[in-house]
């Protein structure tokens, strides 16, 4: 199991020096009085658009033309050493006419929605190649298979998505994400190289 | 220290105590055993503290037994008697701390002596004390082989049959006896004979000689084979602990014509006395409150990864270190109920806390509480403060942890959303009362719990909008005890459902994050 450095679980945004000064004036004034103009924020800290979660929290990788041309993949990577896996924004099943209508977990020798993850030493997960099938993507016309990308163990595979197939085609980079796994620190860092950044990969996809 | 003054007292103590001893002839024969006079007196049942501390020998004994002489002032002259193996001859002891030298200590008074040193180099601050004797288990073999001596020799006379060995007192307690009043006077203070005092002297007595003999002749012969080499590998007696509570245990078990055959009847001679160690000790000191945190890089407890330290400092450090320091203790432990992020505020009430320092040499008074709390609020930093800092007893602990989970937590949320913030969306959250959610282990502690689905409740929600904005708010909501509340608000990819995105229909996210309020009875 990575026993990875934890630099954070989750830190939120941080507000500016001066207004961490203007806090620290109004508590020195009525400390208890005033809890509520120290919960108020400045208006100059507040971004129009503040990152989101998974930017804040995650190393966002991807992984285009991944065993097939079109099949692009992502990997949110967490400080903590896990990878969050799903279909990146480019990934053709997304583009087909009506879509993702179903999604199978019951690939390669075993169903994957059916894995009982136990305890904190994460006993009975599945160790898996980065090869390896986590699920099928159905099409009107066609599938697809989605893959591991790294090498590591099964935690989790989003059910949601057995009976809400659709939230795929609506957050394909959020709630539809389709897998959690653990991988080993030695076994992440072979490939990471190999990986492009979001902003890369947005270039390279000629997206936005 | 001995001085012809109290002589008088003596003679008439001893006068008393005439009674309770057996015959002269008895006397000789325990005499010439190596019995030391001490242990023929507390085997006798005297309680006289008198006759303990007077230092008649044997000779001394034997004629006042025989002609009620005058008793002249010797020192005694039995050294490492064969059953208490010097405990009761403070003249023979040798405490291990005074180094190489073997000093002559011709008293009780000299024990008392050191040990009271040692309390007041220590700087103790004590009102009353206990002490707590341990002695090798061997010395309740020797006491049993002797009562079996005795009984075989004289079960048939009067005096064995009257009384004798129904009255005895344990060599533990002949040495209280002797040694507390004694302490009393030199440390001013009373003694506590239970054991209930929070200041402990510990007088641990070891004899390696007849321990490691002891081992070896139980009938467990393959493991007292590991003990011996134990302890013949360390050679002193303070890695036996286990072995001592399984000595007693086989010692209660064992028949007497057993024992007979295994242990020489009576005891033998020994070479060495007993080896001893004081120690002195307070039981933990608990001081309790409630903490608030202010500042947003500030951990609760000391993390530090891979030599680097997250974080400026903790709550932890800051509070136990300075508690410990004004009760100058040798460490400290903090516990809390429950705890917040490092970048997590903890405002209002506070949250309620325990320090436990071990070995104080002080116990606190008000006025140093006070001081623990200006130290901590005062600072250049305002990083973390205290309030209702108080001593508290042991049973804080519990009462802390009682009923944890049941515990309502109250927060303030920076929330955003990718929409403008409209009056039905304040009405929705708001009518929301004791909303039951369900909480997939959250992502970015998935590493290190169970993975598991929580079910939780949010008991209210309150908004307050922020002047300038549409799409920032307050989120103002109580919440069961264990619910993570930054999941509540964006979702954690869905795993927490529902969430504030989920029942306003966009995305929502958190910036800032405090807790407001932890309502705890205690610590008020």
């Amino acid at each position: 199991m990575a026993e990875n450095a934890e630099r954070s679980e989750e830190t939120l945004y941080k507000p500016s020096p001066k207004s961490i000064e203007r806090e620290k004036q109004a508590m020195e004034e009525e400390p208890i009085e005033d809890l509520s103009s120290l919960l108020l924020p400045n208006l100059n800290d507040l971004p129009q658009n503040p990152p989101t979660a998974v930017e804040f929290n995650f190393s966002r990788y991807f992984l285009p033309d991944f065993t097939k041309p079109g099949h692009d993949q992502y990997i949110y990577r967490h400080a903590n050493g896990l990878c969050v896996i799903g279909l990146a924004q480019a990934h053709v099943a997304l583009k087909e006419e009506g879509g993702v209508t179903a999604v199978d977990f019951n690939v390669g020798k075993s169903d994957r929605s059916e894995l009982k993850v136990t305890g904190k030493r994460k006993r009975n997960a599945q160790h898996f190649e980065s090869n390896s099938a986590l699920c099928k993507v159905c099409t009107n016309d066609n599938f697809y298979i989605v893959r591991c990308c790294v090498k590591g163990s099964l935690l989790e595979v989003n059910d949601r998505l057995i009976k809400q197939p659709g939230l795929l085609n609506s957050s394909a980079d959020r709630e539809g994400y389709v897998a959690i796994i653990m991988p080993k620190q030695g076994d992440w860092l072979k490939i990471k190289d190999s990986l492009l950044s979001y902003e890369d990969y947005v270039k390279l996809r000629g997206l936005l | 220290m001995t001085s012809p003054g109290p002589a008088i007292e003596w003679q008439t103590a001893l006068g008393n105590a005439k009674l309770c001893l057996p015959p002269s002839h008895v006397i000789r024969d325990l005499l010439s055993t190596g019995v030391c006079v001490r242990c023929i007196f507390r085997l006798s049942g005297i309680h006289d503290r008198d006759c303990y501390i007077s230092p008649i020998n044997e000779s001394e004994l034997i004629s006042f037994l025989e002609e009620q002489n005058e008793i002249e002032c010797n020192s005694t002259t039995i050294t490492n008697c064969c059953v208490c193996l010097g405990v009761l001859c403070p003249s023979c002891v040798v405490p291990e701390k005074s180094g190489a030298d073997l000093r002559e200590r011709s008293s009780v008074n000299e024990l008392a002596l050191l040990i009271s040193d040692m309390v007041k180099g220590e700087q103790y601050q004590i009102d009353e004390f206990s002490l707590e004797v341990s002695l090798p288990p061997v010395i309740t073999a020797n006491e049993r082989a002797l009562r079996l001596y005795l009984k075989q020799k004289y079960e048939k006379e009067q005096w064995f049959k009257d009384t004798f060995l129904r009255v005895h007192i344990s060599v533990k307690d002949t040495l209280k006896l002797v040694l507390n009043a004694s302490l009393e006077n030199y440390l001013a203070v009373q003694n506590v004979e239970t054991l209930s005092s929070s200041f402990r002297i510990r007088l641990t007595y070891s004899h390696s000689e007849t321990s490691q003999k002891l081992q070896s002749m139980l009938p467990n012969g393959h493991d007292s084979k590991k003990r011996e080499k134990g302890s013949r590998e360390n050679g002193s007696s303070k890695n036996c602990n286990e072995p001592d509570a399984s000595a007693y245990r086989v010692l209660e078990l064992i028949e007497d014509q057993n024992f007979c055959s295994q242990f020489q009847v009576p005891p033998g001679k020994v070479d060495k006395p007993c080896q001893l160690v004081v120690a002195c000790c307070r039981t933990p000191t608990y001081i309790g409150g409630r903490y608030l945190k202010y500042s947003r890089n500030v951990s609760q407890s000391r993390w530090i990864i891979d030599d680097e330290r997250m974080g400026e400092t903790s709550v932890e450090e800051i509070i136990g270190e300075n508690v410990r320091q004004i009760c100058q203790g040798d460490g400290y432990k903090f516990h809390s109920a429950g705890r917040e992020d490092i970048d997590v505020r903890m405002l209002g009430s506070g949250r309620p806390f325990l320090v436990e320092v071990s070995n104080s040499r002080i116990v606190p008074s008000s006025t140093e509480i006070e001081q623990i709390s200006d130290k901590i609020n005062h600072t250049d930093k305002q990083l973390v403060g205290v309030k209702n800092l108080k001593l508290v007893g042991a049973e804080a602990w519990d009462l802390m942890r009682e009923g944890e989970a049941e515990k309502q937590k109250q927060y303030a949320a920076l929330v955003w959303i990718s929409r403008p913030l409209n009056v039905d969306d304040v009405c929705n959250l708001t009518s929301l009362k004791d909303m039951e959610i369900s909480q997939k282990t959250p992502i970015r502690v998935l590493h290190r719990r169970s993975p598991l689905e929580r079910s939780k409740v949010i008991h209210w929600m309150k908004i307050e909008k922020v002047e300038g904005t549409t799409q920032y708010f307050l989120l103002h909501l109580c919440t069961q005890a264990g619910t993570y509340i930054k999941e509540f608000v964006h979702g954690d990819l869905g795993r927490t459902h529902p969430s504030i995105g989920s029942i306003l229909g966009c995305r929502a996210e958190i910036l800032q994050l405090d807790v407001t309020d932890v309502k705890m009875d205690y610590f008020d």
